[in-house]
């Protein structure tokens, strides 16, 4: 091949391979071009691509081209001393010993499928090695240097582009399972609103008898007492399926201009002696320039006072229960930060807790949070948690910074109740 | 206490009898109804001076029966519901209901509410 022609041959090559990494978000499709154009170009029997598992530590086959299913099915065609190598040196390597080379794990095998000759090249993002092309070829051969460089650069942009997609994918994942969390909790709180309703009749009639028939029966007897349980029950049942309807979202805000930090201030009023009973400390860390904007001061309030009761219980003697606000003005959010320094919440429990019914306190009802959870939706906010075992929870709270003239479009389901 | 004749349109027999012993204990004349077309002729055959009404009937929505009694020279109407929303009691208030009673409701909370449709009268 005339230089020229080989030239142009490795810039096509070059040149494939960087619109897929400019094009593709998908981690599969670019590794498949990479091997398959790698392969053409150096004119190798074919090449594999394995990325290291972050969770189990292995190099796991991603991608293949040229290379018979019986050799690849064999398993991790080298050792984990391999992977190690290779991080550690973070450099083209070639193997023409193929039987005797530690670096191939079944040399009979390789030999079978025609292999004599292999070429290692780590992908690293940041010197940081996280997969391996590994190319192989029939027959011994001699690189030079421009055939060298261009495997390298292959190799560079590989990372790159699988970089860029594993970004993607995972951000994709995450948007995922925030999109499912929403749309199961919107199904749920459907269904609770289903069922409190239907259970509502049922209810009526318990507690319609029961408290007619309570004065009729003298005081101080047991019958009158097994009555008055029966009565207190039922009104207790009441207050769950009210908290329930909350969740289910059937109660519009009703919002209107507010300070936020004004409704913080009120909230932590009303719960002086909780920090002060339980001894928990209170570091308020409010923005000074707080904008007013659009939201329903009682529910925020209701939602303030579960996150932050929460914390209180959360912690032993002496804890730390940290509020603070800000404005983001590059997402015109409000934000409301809820913070403690208790003994956190175990990852199980804690894609869970804005589930209705889910608590890990004896007497929770599991309502507070999924309530706090349907409010802030109902605001088009958001609600999340961060939360690590030993050193505490955060709650962040973000609310849409509008004013009374931006509000007629994002707010309009809640005009009609507005009017009322 | 002046006895009053109070209709219960309820499509629960159990709500239905409550309500009435409830009331007839209080010295009022209580009839109950079970559907909404039997609530709409009762009222229009006999004069009640209050009707106790569930908005979820099982042939038709209890707000056609306000609707109805509106056009019947106004039976004073308070409205039960087990959808105890805020909504749901604005619009009965809306289509004329003079109170609402959510669901469930203890004698006295009945008792209440008829007190005061009575003082009102």
């Amino acid at each position: 091949m005339t230089p020229s022609a080989k030239f142009e041959k490795f810039y096509n090559g070059f040149r494939d391979i960087i619109s897929v990494v400019h094009s593709s978000t998908r981690l599969d499709e670019v590794m498949d071009l990479v091997v398959w154009k790698v392969t053409e170009i150096i004119n190798a029997k074919g090449a594999i691509l394995r990325l290291l598992n972050i969770e189990t530590d292995e190099l796991e086959l991603s991608a293949a081209y040229g290379i018979g299913k019986n050799y690849l099915q064999k398993g991790p065609t080298f050792s984990k001393k391999v992977i190690t190598d290779i991080c550690h040196r973070n450099k083209v390597i070639m193997i023409d010993d193929i039987l005797t080379n530690p670096r191939v794990q079944y040399p009979k095998e390789a030999e079978a499928e025609g292999i004599r000759f292999i070429v290692d090249v780590p992908l690293s993002i940041a010197n940081n090695v996280f997969g391996l092309l590994r190319i192989y070829f029939t027959e011994t051969r001699q690189f030079s240097e421009d055939e060298l460089s261009f495997i390298v650069a292959i190799a560079e942009q590989c990372s790159c582009a699988l970089g860029k997609a594993r970004l993607i994918e995972s951000h994709e994942l995450k948007y995922h399972q925030l999109a499912l969390q929403t749309e199961k909790l919107s199904a749920l709180g459907r269904m609770a609103a289903g069922i409190a309703h239907e259970i509502n009749n049922p209810l009526a009639g318990i507690l319609l008898y029961s408290s007619n028939l309570s004065k009729k029966v003298p005081a101080d007897t047991p019958l009158r007492e097994g009555l008055d349980i029966i009565i207190e029950e039922t009104i207790r049942c009441r207050k769950i399926i009210l908290e329930l309807l909350d969740f289910s979202r059937e109660r519009e805000p009703r919002k209107i201009p507010t300070n936020i930090n004004n409704i913080i201030e009120k909230t932590l009023k009303i719960l002086e002696n909780e920090f002060k009973l339980n001894r928990v400390k209170l570091c308020k860390d409010l923005a000074e320039d707080m904008p007013q904007t659009m939201l329903d001061g009682n529910q925020i309030e209701q939602v303030f006072v579960n996150l932050i009761i929460n914390s209180i219980q959360a912690l032993p003697e002496s804890g730390v229960v940290t509020v603070a606000s800000r404005v983001n003005l590059d997402k015109h959010m409000v934000e409301v930060e809820i913070s403690d320094n208790g003994h956190g919440i175990e990852k199980e429990a804690l894609d869970k807790i804005f589930e209705p019914f889910f608590s890990t306190k004896a007497k929770g009802t599991g309502l507070g949070l999924s309530v706090s959870y349907g409010i802030i939706h109902k605001h088009q906010g958001h609600i999340h948690v961060d939360s690590e075992l030993g050193s505490g929870t955060k709650f962040l709270i973000e609310i849409p910074q509008v004013t009374n003239g931006q509000s007629e479009e994002a707010f309009d389901d809640t005009n009609e109740n507005l009017s009322c | 206490m002046t006895p009053m004749k109070i209709l219960v349109v309820d499509d629960e027999l159990v709500i239905c009898n409550g309500c009435r012993i409830i009331l007839e204990e209080r010295g009022h004349v209580v009839e109950t109804c079970m559907t909404c077309s039997d609530g709409i002729a009762a009222i229009q055959k006999t004069r009640y001076d209050l009707v106790l009404l569930d908005l979820k009937l099982p042939d038709q929505d209890g707000s056609e029966l306000l609707k109805a009694a509106h056009r019947n020279n106004g039976n004073r109407i308070i409205v039960m519901s087990g959808y105890a929303t805020v909504q749901s009691a604005v619009n009965s208030m809306k289509l004329g209901a003079i109170d609402y009673l959510p669901k469930p409701f203890t004698d006295d909370e009945l008792l209440d509410v008829v007190k005061k449709a009575e003082d009102a009268w």
